[in-house]
């Protein structure tokens, strides 16, 4: 227990030096969403187009989302190929601590970013756009928790599999940006087609951003969504313990 | 008293054998060198031993527990230092060693580790800052942090300047002082020599030799050469005469007398009795290097039993 808290120390250090990871990961999802409510025109105007809503509600959720996928998908998987590229994993092996409390560590690091990114972002979303604080709380937080542990199963998984950081990178980089796209960052999930919106939905961030959607406006999550994201987290997770690589 | 017993061990990949029966004993408080070249199965075997590989045949007991089994325990009371494992680059040198220092029931005293390691004024330096020879030092670091009875250290001179690596000898020299048996896995025969107590050569997964440096030179047939001008005209035929001796050379007013055994002692007899003086005389000897390759060369081992 001693030594996984060092370790999560030392990895939150090791974080917090890598000064991309902290901008994208801990920074990028509030201030994207402070800037477009501030800078683009209508954002903060209610739209025909989605049934009255503004363009900033439903960004707030796809904003989270992204937070969440930058960590999972972007930062995650090359910390992996790099701790086993280097034989950190493996040099491990040969102390009393095995190494998968290393991948703890950075799960539970990667986990409290997610956290602390989310929380600015409503913050942001609810102090400067008269966005309402979430109206199902309970089911805001378990569909962060579920699509934290779908995209950070996803981000293992990758990890479990590359050798190298940089093979890494190219791969989280490949899943990132179709799910970026199914999350609806660049047509929201609202005017997708009824086809499009169906293969978002069966994705983990499609699902994601409808379910913190949901809750954020007092609607309980639809079981399809829930359902999704556990699916990718179990699936994803237990396939990344089988085939993990130490080395 | 054996604190590493190893007998025919036994590691394939696919169709290779890369470990075929080898077996060896580590006594308690020596340096014990493995040398042999590359794919030879040195660094397979030290990894069986730390418990990162399962044998496929064969035993291994280190300080009386299986490294399989007792892993844990294992753990506790061996210290590895990896071939070509690092750490992360912004980790700082006291981070790492307070981290690694948290894995162990009973951690030593860093900072002193860090005094004898020579690495004193370099907590705060990141790992990716050290040199060379510093991010070594810090490997040695960690494998001692857990008080170990046993350190591994493998290839841990691989690519330092040679400075570096007489830097590392004495580190090395000193984790022997505090009483730690150490297994160093080398392909520097200079470091074999000046450091360890007995040295295994290996070669295609089979043990070739086992004995100490001086033994292991003695083995080359303890071929010496002897290199002299002597004061007055001496006939070679009173050299070759001698049983040790096998050839008689002139080089300009040099004679040169290649032999076996005794060699130098019965010809300084000779020239003695003859009243020879024997000016600047230089006795040439076999290395370790020379034994080593002696010992690993195919063609060599042919020629040999064509002689038998």
């Amino acid at each position: 227990m001693a030594a996984t808290m060092k370790l999560t120390q030392t990895e939150t250090r090791l974080f917090l030096r890598d000064p991309i990871a902290l901008f994208f990961g801990l920074v990028f999802p509030p201030v994207m969403l402070w800037a477009l409510g501030l800078f683009f025109p209508g954002f903060t105007d209610p739209v025909a187009e989605l049934g009255g809503d503004r363009y900033i509600d439903i960004y707030g959720p796809i904003v989270l989302a992204l937070g969440i996928a930058t960590l999972g998908l972007v930062t995650l998987p090359p910390i992996l190929g790099t701790y086993r590229q280097f034989g950190i994993l493996r040099r491990l092996r040969t102390t009393p601590v095995p190494p998968v409390r290393l991948l703890a560590a950075q799960l539970i690091v990667h986990g409290v970013v997610a956290l602390v990114s989310t929380t600015l972002a409503v913050v942001v979303a609810v102090a400067f756009f008269d966005v309402p604080l979430p109206q199902s709380p309970v089911w805001f937080l378990v569909s962060f928790i579920l699509a934290t542990a779908s995209i950070f199963a996803i981000g293992l998984l990758v990890g479990s599999l590359v050798r190298t950081s940089v093979s890494g990178q190219a791969i989280g980089m490949g899943l990132y940006f179709p799910m970026l796209f199914f999350a609806g960052v660049w047509i929201p999930r609202t005017i997708m087609s009824d086809g499009l919106r169906l293969v978002s939905d069966l994705t983990p961030l499609g699902s994601a951003v409808q379910a913190l959607q949901d809750s954020w406006f007092g609607t309980t999550p639809s079981l399809l969504n829930l359902s999704v994201m556990a699916a990718y987290a179990v699936v994803a997770g237990a396939v990344a313990i089988r085939f993990f690589r130490w080395e | 008293m054996p604190v590493i017993e190893v007998e025919g061990l036994v590691k394939t990949y696919g169709d290779a054998r890369a470990v075929d029966g080898v077996s060896f004993d580590v006594h308690e408080g020596e340096i014990f060198g493995i040398v042999g070249p590359n794919g030879a199965g040195k660094t397979t075997t030290v990894e069986s031993i730390e418990g990162l590989r399962r044998p496929d045949g064969g035993t291994i007991r280190v300080l009386g527990l299986d490294p399989i089994k007792d892993r844990y325990e294992i753990t506790e009371r061996l210290g590895a230092q990896l071939q070509e494992s690092r750490l992360q680059d912004k980790i700082r040198v006291d981070e790492a060693l307070e981290l690694y220092a948290s894995f162990y029931r009973e951690p030593a005293d860093w900072r002193d580790l860090l005094a004898r390691l020579g690495l004193a004024g370099k907590e705060t330096a990141r790992y990716g800052d050290l040199s060379g020879g510093q991010k070594q030092r810090l490997a040695v670091a960690l494998a001692l942090v857990g008080s170990p009875e046993i350190a591994i250290l493998d290839e841990l001179t691989t690519g330092l300047d040679p400075q570096a690596r007489r830097d590392t000898w004495e580190t090395i020299e000193e984790i022997k002082r505090a009483g730690v048996t150490v297994v160093l896995v080398t392909h520097f025969m200079e470091e074999a020599d000046r450091l360890c107590d007995r040295i295994m050569v290996v070669d295609h997964g089979r043990v070739v030799a086992i004995d100490t440096p001086a033994g292991l030179i003695g083995r080359m047939g303890s071929k010496r050469r002897l290199r002299f001008r002597p004061s007055i005209w001496l006939d070679d035929a009173a050299l070759t005469g001698l049983p040790e001796v096998i050839a008689v050379t002139h080089e300009g007013p040099q004679t040169v007398v290649t032999g076996t055994g005794n060699v130098v002692h019965s010809v300084t007899a000779l020239l003695a009795q003859k009243h020879v003086i024997a000016e600047d005389l230089r006795i040439e000897q076999a290395s370790l290097e020379d034994a080593y390759l002696a010992l690993t060369s195919d063609e060599l081992v042919e020629t040999g039993s064509e002689n038998r």
